[in-house]
């Protein structure tokens, strides 16, 4: 099931939660999510800069441990700017389904007024109005809902790339001599880090505002 | 659905009372719309609130083509006066929100555009509607800071915003004052609560007693006609208001 805004979640339903309000609920934890996310991008750039140190001061035997150090700076960083365009998108859909929060209750209004003068072709010509209005909102806000479910993919893909470079740390760290045990501790640190961002990119993925059950 | 009431026919000329609505839930105050008619153009006089709009418009539509409103008179920023205005603007979004200037960057939270409002000044301005002379009059302070009435010389009636306001019971519905010792009884608390200062009122008091006025016409309560008129600015004049004691 897609999550898509239909009339009766344009409208609401009068009693309890309209659809526009659970989306606006689900989009508010969705940001949430991606503000955790983009918390812990920065945990791993410090921790890759204290890597890199830890690396030159073994020398030749951490030698590809530095390297992946590096590359998952440049992950952190590619995280970041990820969550910044996903952040965006949050900031458009906020905005529009704001919107159809507030003409939900102005459509509302029209409703009564109609229930109590029918026939009336002035409303009936307003009511039309509003109504293609609210289906090109739907179709911008739709468009929004796409956008952001192929940058939560998009995010996903490069957390994985940041799983494999912390694999890769892991393997180079038992080469790492004397500094094995550090260099084990660090790249374990960067796996835990990359688990975490893994799970909140699920919770973003299975959310209901992409038809998901979270 | 509310009712209407003519209060005033000299032509095309017509004042239109727009009053109480049985459906309406009680935690809502009951207010009282006015519009104004003039060859063939209408003003409305403080449209209400935004949950009220379906009673109002459904009355009004029935006597009135909304479309042919070229404005609407608020005689001050609150709720029940003027958070309908997005709604009515849908039906002609060229219409004019008169307001005084006071409340002209505060009452757009609740609709509009730059274009929709006429600020008025604190000395009042005079409004032509096709025609017909009205003048917005200084009544600050009583309750809002900003607050303006609106005079028809004409007509002789002034719309008075909440002053001449009265919380009526359920037995006391009718659109004109019958008995006024009774019926000042359900204005008292509300004016001495909700009007700000002696001397605001005071002023307002002086003007008022300058005006030939046959109909006063409050935003809450029955209309005050004939000498009913006098008796009320008279009666607001002594009264202490302003007070709270806590």
């Amino acid at each position: 099931m897609t999550a898509e805004l239909t009339t009766s979640q344009w409208h609401g339903s009068g009693n309890g939660t309209s659809g526009a309000a659970l989306d606006l609920l689900r989009i508010v934890r969705i940001n949430e999510e991606i503000k955790r996310v983009v918390a812990v991008a920065f945990k791993i750039n410090i921790m890759a800069l204290n890597a890199i140190f830890l690396a030159k001061r073994a020398g030749n035997a951490a030698l590809g441990f530095g390297v992946l150090s590096n590359e998952l700076r440049v992950f952190s960083k590619d995280l970041r700017e990820s969550m910044i365009s996903l952040t965006r998108l949050i900031h458009d859909l906020v905005a529009e389904v704001s919107v159809v929060l507030q003409e939900s209750r102005q459509d509302a209004l029209f409703r009564r007024t109609l229930a109590q003068c029918s026939g009336n072709p002035m409303l009936d010509s307003v009511l039309e109005r509003r109504n293609a209005q609210h289906d090109s909102r739907a179709q911008r806000i739709s468009g929004l809902r796409r956008s952001l479910r192929l940058a939560v993919d998009d995010a996903a893909r490069l957390v994985e790339l940041g799983g494999v470079l912390a694999k890769s740390a892991k393997i180079e760290a038992a080469y790492g001599a004397g500094f094995a045990s550090s260099l084990g501790q660090v790249s374990g640190e960067f796996d835990g880090v990359v688990e975490e961002i893994r799970s909140s990119l699920e919770i973003l993925r299975r959310s209901k505002f992409f038809g998901g059950s979270a | 659905m509310k009712t209407t009431q003519t209060i005033f026919e000299d032509g095309t000329h017509k004042w239109t009372a727009i009053v109480r609505d049985p459906a309406k839930p009680d935690y809502l105050i009951d207010t009282n719309e006015y519009l104004v008619q003039h060859a063939g153009q209408g003003l409305l006089l403080d449209p209400g609130g935004a949950e009220i709009f379906p009673a109002v418009f459904s009355a009004l539509s029935a006597e009135f083509d909304p479309s042919k409103l070229t404005g609407i008179f608020a005689s001050h920023q609150d709720p029940d006066i003027i958070s309908s205005l997005a709604l009515w603007l849908e039906f002609n979004p060229q219409m004019k929100c008169y307001i005084s200037w006071l409340w002209e960057s505060f009452i757009p939270h609740f609709g509009g555009t730059a274009e929709t409002f006429v600020a008025l000044p604190d000395e009042g301005a005079g409004i032509s509607l096709a025609g017909l002379p009205l003048q917005a009059i200084p009544a600050h302070y009583l309750h809002s800071a900003g607050n303006l009435h609106l005079y028809d010389k004409q007509a002789k009636i002034l719309f008075s915003g909440d002053v001449g306001a009265a919380l009526l019971p359920p037995d006391k519905q009718g659109v004109f004052v019958e008995d006024f010792s009774s019926h000042i009884r359900h204005a008292e608390a509300f004016h001495r609560r909700w009007m700000a200062s002696n001397e605001a009122k005071r002023q307002w008091c002086e003007r008022a007693s300058h005006l030939k006025i046959d109909m006063l016409c409050p935003q809450h309560g029955a209309v005050y006609q004939g000498d009913d008129v006098q008796r009320f600015i008279n009666w607001f004049d002594e009264l202490h208001v302003g007070v709270i004691r806590v």
